[in-house]
């Protein structure tokens, strides 16, 4: 499993790479991999000001539906449009292409009270 | 529960999935890879979680034909034929197949995993013919080969000439390293091919040497996605005991001629008075994937809802299955609401696609 050192993670397995003062959001590899065959994804309209644990979108294998939650407070100041069309770029880049959306955080301090990647991999571990 | 190919399952990294108790694959490589194998090429199901149940002697015909839909007095030997076990009320218990292995003697039913326990209590409680029944699921594996590339597989693996067979028909074939396979012209994907019957011994054996000649392993996520671009309908999503098989458009595997079974007064009333509801096919206009319980709405009325829904990986859209009221007809235009979005669909008569697409 994937889990690259400089992200943040988190519970339900979103990961947040943080930008000066934004953060990027995408899905893990392991949720990816949980999810299979991804074939849609749905995401917030650019603009909208999320609470930490609200939706940013859903993402849609061919045997489920799960929702992409934010990992902080903010605003969604940019959407990766890229999935519209190929939503099985989260399949085969999850940390790269297949990012979701970028977060204006409310409050940048929120970032480090989320996993680091050893605390996620431990994290993995224990769901296991 | 776990089917004599479990071990295979696991050297392949198979996603495993409990499946009504048993620990079924998933998927391998990917669901929709699988899916396009074996429309493609050929594609190999582990379906031994089955239920072959066996009813013998000369009391299997009278028994047979009061609990099942289909004429089974004038069955012949090697002929399969879809059917239903029916309550009172027309509702179907199961759906299955059954093999004449001899007329008026033998008979082999293969019904779903998740009802094989139900389906024999039923059936042992109905036998006032006093017909002999067994259940021979623990000793039989199921293997699944379909999709265009099949015979040639099957030809190069065991010299065996599926030309021969006709659609719903099976031989008996004697060989030296699997014993004795019954091969079945029949299938669930709609793709062609064959379904195998063997001894559970030789299950791993046969499974990798049809892999070998390039099979492609699949699960039960391509299962279902085939089987949903058919239109085919799966028992415990698009059937069970509160529809008849009328109502999802299966009037073929019904022999209404047949002076007298289990369900039939029901049909009989259900043919008189019209059909409230009828399952049909979906397809979406707008982006999305319909999933099961999803209501379907028609000039702001709720007209039916889906009882299965995915993604046609040959269409590229969403694709269902759903009950919808009578006055709804092909080609109208209705909504299907996925998580309160309202989706554009039109109702059509599956198949959704061709089975089989030859490279």
């Amino acid at each position: 499993m994937n889990i690259p050192d400089e992200l943040y993670y988190t519970e339900n397995h979103e990961w947040g790479k943080v930008e000066d003062g934004l953060m990027r959001v995408g899905i893990t590899d392991y949720a990816q991999s949980e999810l299979g065959d991804i074939v849609f994804v749905d995401l917030a309209r650019k603009g909208t000001s999320v609470s930490k644990g609200d939706s940013l979108g859903t993402v849609e294998s061919v045997k489920a539906v799960s929702e992409v939650y934010s990992p902080v407070d903010g605003e969604i100041v940019e959407v990766n449009e890229a999935l519209e069309n190929s939503p099985e770029l989260v399949n085969h880049d999850c940390y790269e292409g297949a990012w979701m959306v970028v977060l204006k955080m409310d409050d940048p301090s929120q970032a480090s009270k989320l996993m680091d990647s050893q605390s996620y991999e431990d994290y993995l571990k224990a769901e296991a | 529960m776990r089917t004599p190919l479990f071990h295979e399952h696991e050297k392949l990294h198979a996603k495993i999935v409990d499946f009504h108790g048993w620990e079924m694959p998933v998927w391998y490589a990917g669901i929709i890879e699988e899916h396009m194998a074996t429309r493609t090429g050929a594609g190999l199901f582990d379906a031994g979680h089955m239920g072959e149940i066996y009813v013998q002697g000369r009391q299997s015909v009278p028994f047979l034909e009061r609990i099942l839909t289909r004429n089974i007095k004038s069955m012949p030997g090697g002929k399969v034929y879809y059917s239903f076990f029916l309550n009172d009320s027309g509702g179907i218990i199961d759906d299955l197949t059954i093999y004449c292995l001899e007329p008026g003697e033998r008979y082999m039913l293969c019904v779903n995993a998740s009802n094989t326990e139900r389906d024999l209590t039923w059936i042992i409680s109905r036998n006032r013919e006093g017909a002999a029944i067994e259940d021979r699921s623990p000793s039989i594996a199921l293997l699944a080969l379909q999709g265009p590339d099949a015979s040639r597989i099957l030809k190069s693996s065991l010299t065996f000439d599926t030309g021969t067979l006709k659609n719903y028909t099976f031989a008996m074939v004697e060989t030296s390293r699997y014993g004795e396979l019954m091969i079945s012209k029949t299938g669930y994907t709609g793709a062609g091919g064959v379904e195998i019957f063997l001894d559970t011994e030789a299950a791993p054996l046969l499974w990798n040497e049809l892999i070998g000649r390039g099979a492609i392993p699949c699960g039960l996520g391509a299962r279902d996605t085939l089987r949903l671009e058919m239109g085919y309908p799966l028992h415990g999503s698009d059937i069970d005991e509160s529809h008849t098989p009328l109502e999802a458009g299966l009037n073929f595997a019904v022999d209404m001629q047949k002076t007298s079974f289990i369900g039939r007064d029901a049909l009989d009333e259900q043919l008189k008075s019209g059909l409230e509801r009828r399952l049909a096919g979906l397809v979406l206009k707008d982006k999305g994937i319909p999933r099961q319980g999803c209501a379907c709405v028609k000039d702001g009325r709720e007209v039916g809802a889906v009882t299965s829904g995915s993604i046609s990986p040959v269409l590229g859209t969403g694709i269902a299955l759903a009950y919808l009221d009578s006055s709804v007809k092909d080609n109208d235009e209705v909504e299907i609401v996925v998580r309160s979005k309202p989706l554009k669909a039109t109702v059509v008569h599956p198949p959704f696609v061709k089975g089989a697409i030859p490279k």
